[in-house]
C-alpha cells in the first residue's frame, strides 16, 4: 500500500548461539499507516523487541524486508526515533541539552532549540528541571526527558520499547495520558511495544497480539477513537466498548501462556 | 561549647597525619641526635630550602622536573587515550595488539633505562621516553575498559537522533569513558613521577631527581629529604588543584561517580 509508513514483509529473525541459530520470531507481516498509533503486546521472549530493533535498524533481519516510506531500512536514522525501556538519556547532559540534542545534531539555530525545548518541557511537565542532570531526577522524570528528546528531534516515526515499564504505577498512568495527548497534537506514527494489555489498548489505534516464541502476529484489533485528543483513564475505564476490547486482548494474551 | 562545623573539620583533618609525622621526626631527632648523613633535622631541611631558593637551584630543579613530567605525561595521556579508543571500539584490533601490550606493559617504564640511556643520552629525551612509556600503558588500559563499558543503548539512542559516528564518539563515548580515563591519568601521573625521578637520578644534570642524586654523592641526607618532600608536595598539589577539580566538574557532577558512602 502506498500510504504505509512502515511495511514489514516476510520478516523472520534468528540469533546465532554456540548451539546453532535460535529462532527469535516466526514470519511477521505488518503495515503501519502514517499517523497511526500501533501497539504490540505479547509474552516476554516472543521477539517483539527483536522486531522493533529491526525496524529501528539496530539489527539486520535474517529474512524478509523492512521498508520505511518505501525505502529499505539500512541502519538507524533520524526519521525513526526510539524511546528505550532503560535509561538512555545522556547522564552528562542537562535535561535541556538532552532534549535539544537531536536539534543540535541537525544544526538548528539556538532560537529554534530554545523554543522547542520550552514547548516540550511544558508538555511533559518538566518545568523547573531544565538545568538538572538525569541522576538528580526520578525514574519517571527521566523517561519524560527521553520522550521529549525523541519528539524534539522531530522524527516521522517513533518506536517505543516498553518505555514506562520501569516507572511506578501512578506515574505510568500520567505518562500514558501525556503520551496520548502528545501524539494527538503532533500526529506522529508510533509503534509501541508493551506487555501491559491496558496500556496497549489505551494508547492504540490498533493493537497487535503476538504468540509466544517464535512469535507471529496472531490477532489485530482496531480501537476506535471518539473525538480528537488523547484518551484519559477515567473515561477509558468507564467506556464498555474499551473494556470489551481489553478483555478480548486479555483472552488472546492469556491463551499464549501455558506450554512454555 | 562551640561546635566547629563538621565540614571544616574534615577539610583540615587530612593534614593531621602529616603533622604527626613531622612531630615524630622532630622528637626522634631531638632525643636520638642521629648522624646528619642518615636522618637530617627539620631545621637542616628548611635551611636547604632557604639556601636553594636563594641561589635559584630549587626553582630550576622543580621547573626542569615539571617540564619533563608534563611533557612525557601529556604525550602518554594523548597517545594512551587515542590508542585506547581504537582498541576499545574495535575488538579485533584489541585482540591483535593484546600480546604486544601485555609484553611491553610488563617491561614498561624504568626497565628501559639501562638500554635507552645509551640511545638517548642523559637529559630530557630520556626522561620523556620513560614517562611516556609508563603513563601510556596505564592510560591505555583504563581507556579501553572505559570505552567498552559505555552502555550500548546510549550510543544507539544518539544514533537515532541522527548522530554521525564522530558525533557519537564525541557526545557519548568520550564522556562515558571519562571516569576511567581520569583514573588512568591519576595513577599514570603517580607512576610518571617515579619514572621521572629514576631517569633524573642517573640521566640528568638538573631536576629534583638530580638534586637527590647529588645529595647522595656527598652523603647529604638533608638535600635528599628536601628533594623527596618537594616531589610529594608537588604531586599532592597537582592532584588536588588540577585533577580533583576536573573530576568534580565532570564525572561527579554527572553522577557517574558517587560520593563515598557515609559521611
Amino acid at each position: 500500500m502506498a500510504s504505509d509508513k512502515i511495511s514489514v514483509s516476510g520478516f523472520r529473525h534468528f540469533f546465532p548461539t554456540e548451539d546453532g541459530p535460535v529462532q527469535a520470531t516466526g514470519t511477521i507481516d505488518l503495515a503501519i499507516r502514517e499517523g497511526e498509533f500501533v501497539t504490540l503486546v505479547g509474552p516476554s521472549g516472543c521477539g517483539k523487541t527483536t522486531l522493533l530493533k529491526a525496524i529501528a535498524g539496530f539489527i539486520a533481519p535474517s529474512e524478509g524486508t523492512i521498508l520505511c516510506d518505501g525505502k529499505p531500512v539500512k541502519g538507524p536514522g533520524r526519521e525513526r526515533g526510539v524511546v528505550f525501556q532503560e535509561l538512555a538519556i545522556l547522564p552528562w547532559r542537562t535535561v535541556r541539552r538532552n532534549i535539544a540534542h537531536g536539534l543540535e545534531i541537525a544544526g538548528a539555530s539556538k532560537a529554534v532549540r530554545e523554543s522547542t525545548v520550552a514547548r516540550l518541557v511544558d508538555l511533559m511537565g518538566l518545568a523547573g528541571f531544565e538545568d538538572r542532570y538525569p541522576h538528580e531526577l526520578s525514574g519517571g522524570m527521566r523517561q519524560r526527558v527521553a520522550v521529549a528528546r525523541t519528539w524534539a528531534a522531530d522524527p516521522e516515526i517513533i518506536l517505543m520499547d516498553e518505555p514506562f515499564a520501569a516507572v511506578d504505577a501512578m506515574t505510568r498512568l500520567t505518562l500514558q495520558e501525556e503520551l496520548g495527548r502528545l501524539c494527538a497534537t503532533t500526529g506522529k506514527t508510533v509503534f509501541f511495544i508493551t506487555h501491559s494489555v491496558d496500556e496497549a489498548v489505551f494508547l492504540a489505534d490498533r493493537v497487535l497480539v503476538m504468540t509466544k516464541r517464535p512469535g507471529t502476529i496472531k490477532a489485530v484489533l482496531e480501537v476506535p477513537r471518539h473525538g480528537s485528543g488523547g484518551r484519559d483513564w477515567d473515561s477509558f475505564t468507564a467506556d464498555p466498548e474499551m473494556r470489551n476490547i481489553s478483555e478480548q486482548v486479555m483472552h488472546l494474551v492469556h491463551a499464549e501462556r501455558g506450554a512454555r | 561549647m562551640t561546635w566547629v562545623p563538621e565540614r571544616l573539620v574534615w577539610r583540615v583533618l587530612p593534614a593531621a597525619p602529616a603533622a604527626v609525622l613531622l612531630a615524630v621526626w622532630a622528637i626522634y631527632w631531638w632525643i636520638e641526635r642521629p648522624p646528619p648523613s642518615t636522618i637530617p633535622s627539620i631545621a637542616a631541611v628548611v635551611w636547604i630550602y632557604g639556601e636553594q631558593l636563594l641561589n635559584g637551584l630549587l626553582v630550576a630543579d622543580i621547573a626542569a622536573s615539571l617540564a619533563r613530567l608534563l611533557g612525557g605525561a601529556a604525550l602518554g595521556i594523548v597517545t594512551g587515550i587515542a590508542a585506547g579508543f581504537v582498541a576499545g571500539l574495535h575488538r579485533p584490533t584489541a585482540e591483535f595488539f593484546n600480546p604486544l601490550v601485555t609484553f611491553f606493559n610488563a617491561i614498561s617504564g624504568i626497565v628501559w633505562l639501562p638500554l635507552v640511556i645509551g640511545w638517548l643520552g642523559v637529559g630530557t629525551a630520556l626522561a620523556t621516553f620513560l614517562i611516556w612509556n609508563t603513563v601510556f600503558f596505564i592510560v591505555f588500559q583504563n581507556t579501553v575498559l572505559g570505552v567498552q563499558l559505555v552502555p550500548e543503548v546510549l550510543e544507539l539512542s544518539v544514533r537515532t537522533l541522527g548522530a554521525s559516528r564522530w558525533e557519537t564518539l564525541k557526545s557519548v563515548t568520550l564522556p562515558g569513558a571519562l571516569p576511567y580515563i581520569l583514573t588512568g591519568i591519576r595513577s599514570g601521573l603517580g607512576f610518571g613521577w617515579r619514572a621521572l625521578i629514576a631517569a633524573e637520578l642517573v640521566g640528568a644534570n638538573t631536576g629534583l631527581g638530580h638534586m637527590i642524586f647529588s645529595g647522595a654523592e656527598y652523603h647529604r641526607a638533608d638535600i635528599i629529604v628536601a628533594g623527596c618532600l618537594a616531589i610529594g608536595v608537588i604531586a599532592l598539589a597537582m592532584d588536588r588543584w588540577l585533577l580533583v577539580p576536573v573530576e568534580r566538574r565532570t564525572v561527579r557532577r554527572w553522577g557517574l561517580v558517587t560520593e563515598a558512602r557515609g559521611n
